[in-house]
């Protein structure tokens, strides 16, 4: 599955998967899981016991032998359960707790467990199926446009009815679990958020069926927003909505806001960077002309010069992320600018936390920074 | 593409019991026919999931044409169209946040919740007939009439503050909707493609054995065969739609309507009069009468 994620070009689990040293990432996670209270897999528990997904378990066997994205994804749930990492849910945990308890109001503060509102865990949770809900939603495929070696038609039709059905099981929890924080303000935050998503995974897609041909002419800024959309919003909005839920000030709500976006940003870009700064004699290392790089690349060029050195360097597109193209990349300055855009978000996220007290929490959350951005 | 359905050619049918249960409500509280903001957005998100359904509905059956026309996934693709029902439910779910209450949040959620259940109901069979009915009646009311019966419930707890309201205008809902979609079901036999604007017979083909199937299985015992195998032989689909029209499942479909009807029309008639209240009692007919 995540395999299947990074190849999107998002995830997280790409971090897990490989880079950067690995030891020191699931370091940062164990020892941030600590202070939240438990480990944060507990997502999907409730929602995999269920009738629902058991069945649509049972139904996903036929799948097998196709190619269907839906069996990767459903792959991942079963198999890579150590390595699922729940960050956004671990982030949410954690920046409720370095917000602490609130000042407004004083009469909750019972509800309290390791210092997080159950509110907020519920919040938590929340923030990890509507994540999962569009991993599911994002491996839908395109019936019209099937070739014979993806299997049989009526499989994939099949695949496709699962992936539908178990993304909107997954989206409707969600809402079922945010009705039930009663909380009109956090309705509302994270239903935006889900409508971002929407929007960004649809960029995101439009620019995936153009892979192999010539990608729009996009500039760095419109690809900040289109990321912002499709990688940060719903973490950025779940920040801000864990301090609503403890009614925290307006000034803390957009600093934790400010966190999750600039953070999320950071990993973007960090995970779009390393088949560029890897050394690397593969031939086949392969990276997306939607990549931060790429874009950058594009912007320095103009338009025409970067078409021409596509055509000139593999003549089709189809060969793209073979090792010249990259090179070139390489060489210009694309590479360290993307570096600098990098470490510009890491120290927004860094500054939005010193509004925060000193606390573990908060330490941790600035060592998920670190760790998502490649600093060491 | 999230536009494509709100084109004003739909029958608008849920927004329209919504809006005149918000009226007789009023006016059974207040006597003021002015309906709110509030009660109007919940009209509009209830057309808005609704649709959002359609378009998942339409991935999930791979359906080529509604309303007459072709289905948002013919057109944009599978991938695409899905992403427009999730975006047509947040911006659903982003105006039922600003109505500001979290009852109404909570009764509307618990429609996505039933739309969803309902779905997979439709999935899986039940061998034993009677148990098989009963699974029929539930998947009917988690599909079609707890929108209905929701939307309603909403607009009677934002027009007025008796319980006693809120359980009317949700029973009338309930009952109304059951009776539509038994009829919707019924027309899936009796009426031409051009006419209803989607193919015919489309719930056989699917696999589903609807009201009119189950009572004609009762007739025919040899259906249920068929109905086990989801009309998956060659040559099924057109034989169990033999049975039927030889049966009288669609009379004994059209029947149970009626008797939903008169059970949604017992309920709305406990609310003062009002031309409202008077047009929700012969909508109960037109249910009934519909051809299309």
């Amino acid at each position: 599955m995540w395999g299947a994620v990074a190849r999107r070009g998002g995830g997280w689990r790409g971090l897990a998967a490989g880079r950067p040293p690995p030891a020191a990432w699931s370091q940062v996670v164990s020892e941030a899981e600590k202070i939240v209270g438990y480990p944060t897999s507990f997502m999907s528990l409730r929602c995999l016991l269920s009738d629902e997904l058991s069945n649509i378990a049972m139904q996903v066997r036929k799948l097998v032998g196709t190619r269907h994205p839906l069996l990767d994804t459903a792959r991942g749930f079963v198999y890579d359960s150590r390595n699922n990492l729940q960050m956004r849910g671990l982030v949410v945990l954690l920046i409720s707790k370095a917000a602490g308890p609130s000042t407004a109001d004083l009469s909750f503060q019972h509800n309290m467990v390791s210092g997080i509102y159950s509110s907020q865990r519920s919040l938590a949770e929340i923030t990890e199926l509507i994540h999962t809900a569009f991993l599911v939603h994002r491996g839908i495929v395109n019936i019209g446009e099937l070739k014979s070696c993806d299997g049989p038609l009526k499989d994939m039709q099949f695949g496709n009815k699962m992936a539908v059905l178990s993304g909107d099981f997954l989206l409707a929890n969600a809402c079922t679990s945010l009705a039930q924080l009663q909380n009109t303000k956090v309705v509302e935050l994270i239903s935006s958020a889900i409508g971002d998503l929407v929007q960004g995974i649809y960029y995101e897609n439009s620019r995936l069926s153009e892979e192999n041909c010539l990608t729009d002419d996009i500039g760095i800024s419109t690809w900040k927003e289109q990321v912002f959309l499709s990688h940060s919003a719903l973490l950025a909005k779940s920040c801000q909505a864990a301090m609503e839920l403890a009614k925290h000030s307006a000034e803390m709500q957009d600093m934790a806001f400010q966190y999750g976006k600039h953070m999320s940003m950071s990993h973007k870009l960090h995970s779009d960077l390393q088949p560029f700064v890897k050394e690397s004699s593969n031939d086949t290392v392969v990276f997306s002309l939607n990549s931060a790089p790429a874009v950058l690349h594009q912007e320095f060029l103009g338009r025409e010069a970067w078409i021409k050195q596509i055509k000139e360097e593999k003549g089709e597109l189809k060969y793209l992320g073979k090792k010249c193209l990259r090179d070139a990349i390489g060489a210009g300055r694309a590479v360290p600018a993307a570096l600098e855009l990098c470490r510009h978000h890491g120290a927004r996220a860094l500054a939005a936390l010193e509004r925060f007290p000193p606390s573990e929490a908060r330490a941790a959350l600035a060592n998920i920074v670190g760790a998502a951005s490649g600093r060491s | 593409m999230c536009e494509y359905y709100f084109d004003g050619k739909g029958k608008a049918f849920r927004p329209m019991i919504v809006v005149l249960m918000a009226r007789a409500c009023n006016i059974h509280h207040n006597n003021s026919r002015e309906m709110q903001a509030s009660q109007r957005s919940v009209a509009i998100i209830a057309e808005m999931i609704h649709t959002a359904s359609l378009v998942h509905d339409d991935v999930i059956d791979d359906a080529n044409s509604r309303r007459g026309k072709m289905t948002v996934n013919q057109i944009w693709g599978e991938r695409k169209a899905v992403l427009a029902g999730d975006f047509i439910l947040s911006a659903a779910s982003v105006a039922l946040a600003r109505i500001g209450n979290t009852t109404i949040i909570s009764v509307l959620t618990q429609v996505i919740e039933d739309l969803v259940r309902g779905e997979f109901l439709q999935l899986g069979s039940k061998e034993n007939e009677n148990e098989r009915f009963a699974h029929y009646l539930e998947k009917t009311f988690k599909k079609t009439a707890s929108l209905i019966a929701n939307s309603c419930k909403a607009v009677s707890i934002l027009g007025c503050p008796d319980p006693k309201v809120h359980e009317i205008a949700y029973q009338y809902g309930k009952n109304v909707g059951i009776a539509f979609q038994l009829i919707d079901d019924v027309l899936d036999f009796t009426s031409c493609a051009d006419h209803l604007g989607k193919p015919t017979a489309a719930d056989l083909k699917l696999g589903l054995a609807t009201g009119p199937v189950l009572f004609a299985c009762r007739q025919f015992p040899e259906m249920n065969a068929m109905i086990m195998r989801r009309f998956s032989k060659p040559g099924d689909v057109e034989r169990a739609r033999k049975y039927v029209l030889q049966s009288d499942g669609v009379q004994q479909t059209t029947y149970l309507a009626q008797r939903y009807c008169h059970e949604a029309t017992r309920e709305i008639s406990k609310l003062r009069p009002s031309p409202e209240r008077d047009a929700l009692i012969q909508l109960t007919d037109m249910v009934l009468l519909r051809d299309k």
